[in-house]
């Protein structure tokens, strides 16, 4: 899964209801029939996810609103893709490379 | 970083007090998510942000049930003063005004809307409602009486998938009962057939009984009757004045026997087990904090059992009403004491504290109905009477 997450580009499923609450971003799956609740970092990635992103780009763009190490925050946010990918809120966008 | 979630089974959701106080649920329809949605639920409503709002898209309807709330459909519409003098019939929001307001709402935070009616399905807006509901995020909960979810508009609904699911209310567990109150022959068949068409087509559908006097006799019928198809299913007993004022609607509740006899046979697991305690966070009801409603006409209720209007959003932006309007400003002030019929009544604990029968009873938020003190009197009595094995 990591490798997908590293190579692939991603982007999060349009049709699937959410808001944003304080920090807290809350996603609505209804066919799961799940509720997600996503902490302020992983809604700004959801957030992100609007458009077709990779790995390499999220990075490069939490790299400037974060104050955090460059490997961690590349192994955190690899980790939150693939556990949004793991419950299918976010989507191979094509455009591996 | 962690993404927090946190799968549940479907559990039956029944209501232990028979009431729509402030039927979260109602509009949001994720009990399978309970435990995070309620506490989602908290937050919004301590920060009042208006998470669920109820959107009332037409007042026509395709049946005639007896207890209906919102009007007495033998008479004429409301009518409102016009410059000249003469009673013109209320407008409805236009399907602009609804769309532009959709937006607001989202603005505003809500994420969960219920839409409903009269018969939601009867409304050409109900599509277009739909699509912008989509396109802003936000899920969605169709109540209806389910009798036009033939085919096409069944797979029609399915195809959103920001649509947590069909609330459908039934009134009876035999064709004649049900069909006797709703007035229309074959609404029963038609109704089931909806409900089950829904959920072959993997939409969550949730049954709404209605229990009054004319079909109080089948209740344990209606339960195993989804129970038997595993659908989840609430159960109200109290029957409101209608929102016109009127109150033909009131013969259909139950006497004070049959209330009785209810509660001591079919609604006998609905009754809280042993003594309660009541405190001002259990008394309090998300009206005006996560909640509220918006009337056919625009009226900005604080939810959709309770027609007292803060607003109109023809007249003023939703998010003023929502922040300042003397009715909720009110209503959030609300302590216990200002009840003064409740606070001091011992049968508090075990009450559903039914705003919407209160004001629509009484006229006053902070007023009572009777009937609402009746059943939380029966069920007091028979969760605090001695126990066989005591």
């Amino acid at each position: 899964m990591s490798e997908a997450v590293a190579t692939g580009r991603w982007r999060r499923d349009t049709e699937l209801p959410f808001q944003r609450l304080d920090e807290e971003t809350i996603v609505v799956d209804p066919r799961s029939r799940e509720v997600h609740l996503l902490n302020e970092t992983a809604g700004r990635i959801w957030e992100l996810l609007a458009k077709p992103l990779s790995l390499d780009d999220l990075v490069a763009t939490m790299a400037e609103e974060y104050d955090a190490d460059a490997a961690e925050l590349r192994a955190e946010i690899t980790e939150c893709l693939s556990g949004l990918s793991d419950k299918a809120l976010v989507l191979a966008a094509g455009g591996a490379r | 970083m962690t993404l927090n979630a946190r799968p549940t089974a479907l559990a039956l959701a029944r209501d232990a007090d028979g009431g729509p106080t402030c039927d979260d649920s109602a509009v949001v329809g994720m009990e399978s998510a309970h435990e995070i949605v309620g506490r989602v639920q908290s937050k919004a409503s301590a920060q009042m942000v208006p998470l669920n709002v109820s959107f009332e898209l037409t007042l026509n309807c395709n049946i005639r049930c007896l207890h209906c709330y919102n009007l007495d459909r033998d008479e004429p519409r409301p009518a409102v003063a016009s410059a000249s003098g003469c009673g013109a019939p209320k407008q409805e929001l236009s399907l602009e005004e609804r769309l532009a307001l959709l937006q607001n709402l989202r603005d505003a935070g809500t994420l969960f809307v219920g839409f409903t009616g009269g018969e939601v399905l009867t409304s050409p807006h109900l599509f277009p409602m739909l699509d912008r509901a989509r396109e802003l995020n936000i899920a969605v909960q169709v109540l209806t009486n389910g009798t036009m979810l033939h085919p096409g508009m069944a797979s029609r609904l399915a195809a959103y998938r920001n649509i947590t699911g069909v609330s459908i209310s039934i009134y009876g567990a035999t064709p004649d009962v049900h069909d006797g109150i709703t007035q229309i022959p074959g609404s029963w068949r038609r109704t089931w057939d909806g409900a089950r068409r829904m959920r072959r087509l993997g939409v969550a559908v949730r049954l709404k009984f209605i229990v009054m006097h004319q079909n109080a006799h089948e209740t344990a019928a209606m339960r195993a009757a989804a129970s038997a198809e595993d659908f989840p299913y609430t159960v109200d007993v109290t029957i409101t004045p209608r929102h016109d004022g009127t109150r033909g609607s009131l013969v259909t509740r139950m006497d004070d026997g049959q209330l009785e006899e209810l509660y001591r046979g079919p609604l006998r697991d609905m009754v809280p087990a042993g003594k309660r305690q009541m405190t001002e966070e259990r008394f309090s009801c998300n009206c005006a904090r996560g909640n509220c409603a918006i009337s056919a006409y625009g009226d900005v209720y604080p939810c959709i059992a309770v027609p007292w209007a803060a607003g109109n959003v023809r007249e003023q932006p939703f998010i003023d009403i929502w922040r300042e309007s003397p009715v909720f400003q009110r209503i959030r002030g609300l302590r216990i004491a200002d009840y003064p019929a409740c606070a001091p009544c011992a049968d508090k604990p075990y009450c559903s504290r039914n705003r919407g029968a209160a004001f629509n009873y009484s006229g006053d938020y902070t007023g009572v109905d009777p009937f609402v003190c009746k059943t939380a009197a029966i069920t007091r009595a028979i969760a605090t009477e001695p126990q066989p094995s005591d």
